[in-house]
């Protein structure tokens, strides 16, 4: 065989990407895991799709774009992750609400971050389909 | 009416809604020769130039949206006459055009096909897009034979047409086989040439598959790439050259967008249907082809123990049951350690799927959309522009979910049947 006839062999290689790429990260993880079951039950046929949808849901941003109610994974200099909906945001930190460590610990309920101390900020989106292709999300 | 007075070689662009008639001299509309009396509509959202090959006097009306611009010159490029003169010439048997989404594919096969027709050759055009069908509805591919000037393909009446499931060849590549090689078998025995106009997937694994195998499996005599810069170099290579021509696109071409493309989907499923009734069909007489369902050997359902279970059978793949709720899980693996797979079906699953409905010469007559199927009676129930069940020897499950008002409400897992 000479070619892919499907684009199944494409997702498996992004799944695997994604995978190694956010192993740090359970969050991300599950997020991405939760969109790729939703891909796969209302677009089952067009795994090109899927594909291109996949890594659309975690993206790595400059913190001082985020705003209000982002749902972000933060990865600190110092190795922990934390994960929360934004709650504020000024020149110097990023304060997190629903605030979880990747442990599972829970800082407080609402934590402030420096952002001289943010290795990298993870934006999470949900809905995928519906964000990239709005005509592919049928109503179930 | 408004009337335009056009000298011989005035061109103007009629952009839809907008109807006209030629009412002195001849016009030419997208290479058809149309005469005096002759009567034209553009629909919304469609425009075309109208040359004159003589003084001529058109009178037109102008819809919502419609709209008439002078042009300053002919808009079909000096290239494309050449490859039309060669084509009167040599009489090539298939000619297949290539080309990225949006490239007026169709138009282009329009038009060779009304210049060869002025030439009493008779034509066959074959679609092989089979969501921006132009000939037959969407989730099919289709030939029609053209003998009289035509400005869309849409006006004429398909020879044959042969039922992909979905509107897209992706997880479909072998139905796209067979069905453009049936579909271009029909031209050749129908019509001195056969124009393939080819679906717009030309990159990835699967575009490069689609588009080599059915060059191999075509074996066309011309193949005309339409293209922009480079974009279909890629497949050119692997050709033989003296085959290839190449044109530009036309800048005429507008490109359409995604809503747009569903919304030309939906009106044409919408269109298919109108009038449509409700057949039931005899499972126990009907093929039911492309699935897995009523393969097997059927199963007892009380050796199975659980009341959800309305349809069972064995096939090589395991057990195949249909449930009419949620089945318990302990009861799901005793069957799939006992059956070494379990394939479950749930009654509702069927619910709009779109199938295509075949003669017991396995040639399309039309398109369903499954209403229910009752798997106690042995019964199928479809909304279809079928009127008469025993035309209907074949059902042929799809992968997509419709209504029959032509509205896309999903997509289904291959091999869910």
């Amino acid at each position: 065989m000479t070619f892919e006839e499907t684009e199944l062999q494409r997702l498996v290689d992004e799944i695997i990407r994604l995978l190694e790429k956010y192993r740090d990260d359970p969050r991300a993880l599950e997020i991405i895991l939760s969109e790729l079951k939703s891909l796969y039950r209302k677009v089952p046929i067009y795994p090109g799709i899927i594909t291109m949808c996949l890594p659309m849901v975690v993206k790595s941003v400059d913190p001082t774009q985020l705003k209000d109610g982002d749902e972000v994974s933060l990865l600190m200099k110092d190795g922990r992750v934390l994960t929360g909906n934004v709650s504020g945001i000024s020149q110097n930190e990023v304060k997190l609400k629903n605030c979880l460590e990747s442990s599972g610990q829970r800082p407080c309920d609402e934590h402030a971050v420096q952002l001289k101390d943010l290795k990298e900020a993870r934006l999470f989106t949900r809905e995928i389909l519906h964000r990239e292709w709005p005509d592919l999300d049928f109503e179930e | 009416m408004p009337e335009l007075q056009l000298k011989r070689g005035n061109v103007v662009k009629m952009e839809g809604l907008v109807s006209l008639r030629v009412k002195e001299g001849k016009v030419s509309i997208v290479g058809g020769l149309h005469e005096m009396g002759s009567k034209v509509a553009i629909p919304r959202a469609k425009s075309l130039p109208v040359e004159a090959e003589s003084d001529a006097i058109i009178e037109y009306a102008l819809g919502s949206g419609g709209k008439v611009e002078k042009l300053p010159g002919r808009t079909i490029p000096r290239e494309w006459d050449v490859l039309v003169e060669e084509i009167i010439a040599k009489k090539p048997r298939v000619v297949l055009i290539l080309g990225e989404v949006d490239t007026g594919k169709s138009f282009f096969s329009t038009y060779i096909a009304n210049m060869l027709v002025r030439q009493n050759l008779r034509v066959a055009v074959v679609d092989g897009d089979a969501g921006q069908s132009d000939v037959g509805p969407p989730t099919t591919l289709g030939v029609v034979v053209v003998e009289r000037p035509v400005v869309f393909l849409q006006e004429v009446q398909p020879h044959a047409a042969y039922f992909i499931g979905s509107m897209s060849p992706a997880g479909h590549i072998l139905e796209f086989m067979v069905g453009i090689k049936r579909m271009v078998e029909h031209g050749l025995e129908k019509a001195d040439v056969t124009v393939v106009n080819t679906a717009g997937w030309t990159a990835g694994g699967p575009g490069r598959a689609l588009r080599l195998y059915e060059m191999e499996l075509l074996k066309p005599d011309i193949i005309v790439a339409l293209q922009r810069g480079k974009e279909l170099e890629h497949l050119l290579k692997c050709m033989d050259q003296a085959k290839v021509r190449r044109i530009s696109v036309s800048k005429q071409v507008r490109p359409r967008s995604r809503g747009d493309r569903t919304f030309l989907r939906e009106l044409a499923l919408s269109r298919y249907f109108e009038g449509a009734g409700r057949l039931v069909l005899d499972l126990r007489k009907v093929l039911l082809e492309r699935c897995y369902f009523r393969t097997g050997e059927p199963v007892d359902l009380r050796s199975l123990g659980d009341a959800s279970i309305v349809y069972a059978e064995k096939i090589p793949e395991g057990l195949f049951i249909v449930v009419s709720g949620e089945l318990d899980d302990k009861k799901a693996q005793e069957l799939k350690a006992k059956f070494r797979n379990l394939h479950i079906l749930r009654s509702w699953d069927a619910k709009n799927v779109i199938v295509g409905l075949a003669n017991s010469n396995n040639e399309l007559v039309g398109l369903g959309v499954i209403d229910e199927v009752d798997y106690v009676r042995e019964k199928l129930a479809v909304i279809t522009p079928v009127k008469d069940a025993s035309h209907i020897a074949a059902v042929q499950f799809g992968s997509m979910k419709i209504t029959p008002g032509g509205k896309e409400i999903g997509t289904i897992k291959p091999g869910t049947f």
